[in-house]
């Protein structure tokens, strides 16, 4: 009896120390819910109700370019983005497998933006669309496809071991978000109302190699390969970005290989002035991302390609998911007046 | 209980050991560290390439600061933001080059130089527009090849050459990241 006693009271303070250890995992690692939000976007997707017939995939074109809402509103397509700030194409793989696990949508809309980087780039950017994942299979595969060099598979683990110098940044976000979290997008749109419009870009340089890399098509045949295995139809997007460059080589690229796999591919940027944008009101960056009013523009011309074109229903006639997406109408309406 | 408690300490223990044993393998390198460690070399070693127009002179990773070097108003002025992050990378145009900067920290640093026409040459005395054959002579034979482009190493910068039908199409000078 007293070594069952002995035993449990070891046990006792183990869970104690255990417990301390993951408060104070979760007490460092950022919370990115008032700053840097552009962390939070890819486990918002979580908590939704998995009701989508379009999912959005990529980099910060597709977050800050498409609004489901506007989409909803014109013409009752369902849909969510998926996308995060310089999402690398084998990160968008792991994405799509991952969203597949909780539903199966009609289109799978890709922007082909992140196939002129053929290596991890940066563990900033990595780190905005890993630490907030769940953790699975998918999530695995992602960081050992993204790390940097000096980055390691533990680090995400354990996020004490790559922020522990945040003790003496910690603020109030850091306290008041530990335990619960916010939404900052509208179906993974990201809101930005600032204009600054486009005015002089770099020199456009001579590249040393305008072929994607074969990890990147690899990484694009996967996406390929996984929709048609799942009667998904794949759609590959350029969106109307005036930088970084897209080289016509890159553009004539694509086109090949939308031919070659029977995809349809849409250059966005061939068609502004026909979408109506103005980029002298419609960019908050001088041209590298839509504002709202850019966003709103581009949705509104989108959703009637994917209305007309791959046979999506009208869930305004939908009785409950009508009543979401009118709700969530409600809260984006005050969002985009305040 | 004595024992208990020093069971509990000793797996105390094992974890501050570990966290400090991944801290210390995972100690993260800032851009910051990398700048200066490169701005160190540069003026310890001066095994950097270095660019120079008349009397002034560039070395990516250095600070920029026009009133330094000496540049005057530059032709035309970009400032690329982020995708997430604070801070911009800057492109200053002049006649015959453009500098790109990266932010680190307030300041910024030079990232690139890159030749706008023939007018430039290296310091060495290559242009846009000399033969591939004329860039083998003056820098040897000891480069890295991605596609067309020919890049030399020296520290933390690049001098990079694209050639194209054996003529050199694209100069640059840059700062070596990782």
């Amino acid at each position: 009896m007293k070594k069952t006693i002995k035993t449990i009271k070891i046990l006792f303070i183990i869970l104690v120390l255990i417990i301390i250890f993951v408060l104070v995992n979760k007490l460092l690692s950022p919370k990115y819910m008032e700053n840097l939000v552009e962390g939070s976007m890819i486990a918002e997707y979580y908590d939704e109700e998995k009701n989508h017939e379009v999912i959005f995939i990529g980099d910060c074109e597709v977050y800050a370019n498409f609004s489901p809402m506007v989409m909803y509103e014109q013409e009752g397509i369902s849909s969510y983005v998926r996308g995060t700030s310089q999402q690398l194409v084998w990160q968008s793989y792991g994405i799509l497998k991952e969203t597949l696990k909780y539903e199966t949508p009609k289109v799978v809309v890709f922007n082909v933006n992140s196939l002129r980087y053929s290596e991890p780039v940066s563990e900033a950017y990595n780190r905005l669309t890993l630490d907030k994942m769940k953790w699975s299979k998918e999530k695995v595969e992602m960081i050992n496809a993204s790390m940097t060099k000096d980055e390691t598979f533990i680090s995400y683990v354990f996020p004490i071991l790559r922020y522990h110098s945040r003790f003496s940044e910690l603020n109030k976000e850091d306290f008041e978000y530990m335990f619960k979290e916010k939404k900052n997008t509208f179906n993974g749109f990201l809101i930005n109302k600032k204009v600054k419009p486009a005015g002089n870009l770099p020199t456009k340089k001579v590249l040393p190699d305008y072929n994607f890399s074969e990890n990147c098509i690899k990484y694009l045949d996967k996406m390929t390969q996984i929709c048609k295995d799942n009667n998904i139809k794949l759609v590959l997007i350029k969106a109307p970005s005036l930088y970084p460059y897209w080289y016509d080589e890159y553009n004539n690229q694509i086109i090949q290989y939308a031919e070659k796999n029977n995809l349809d591919f849409y250059n966005l940027k061939e068609v502004a002035d026909l979408v109506g944008i103005d980029y002298e009101k419609d960019t908050y960056d001088g041209g590298l991302h839509l504002n709202l009013t850019g966003a709103t523009k581009l949705s509104t011309y989108f959703s009637k390609i994917l209305k007309e074109n791959y046979d999506l229903k009208d869930y305004r006639k939908d009785e409950s998911v009508n009543k979401i997406y009118q709700e969530k109408l409600k809260l984006y309406k005050q969002a985009i007046k305040d | 209980m004595k024992k208990g408690l020093i069971i509990a300490l000793i797996v105390l223990v094992v974890i501050v050991g570990g966290i400090e044993i991944g801290i210390t393998l995972n100690k993260p390198k800032s851009v910051s560290d990398n700048s200066n460690d490169v701005a160190n070399k540069n003026t310890e070693q001066a095994e950097v390439f270095t660019f120079k127009d008349g009397d002034k002179q560039m070395t990516p990773g250095e600070l920029f600061s026009k009133e330094t070097i000496g540049l005057g108003d530059e032709e035309s002025y970009s400032e690329i933001a982020s995708c997430a992050f604070e801070g911009l990378d800057k492109t200053y145009t002049y006649p015959n080059y453009e500098i790109t900067t990266f932010p680190d920290g307030e300041q910024d640093r030079i990232y690139t130089i890159y030749f706008l026409n023939e007018e430039m040459t290296t310091q060495e005395g290559v242009r846009v527009s000399d033969s591939m054959e004329k860039m083998v002579q003056t820098y040897g034979e000891d480069y890295k090849v991605q596609g067309n482009q020919y890049t030399y190493t020296k520290g933390k910068t690049n001098l990079e050459f694209i050639v194209e039908n054996e003529t050199i199409t694209s100069i640059q000078y840059s700062y070596v990241t990782e």
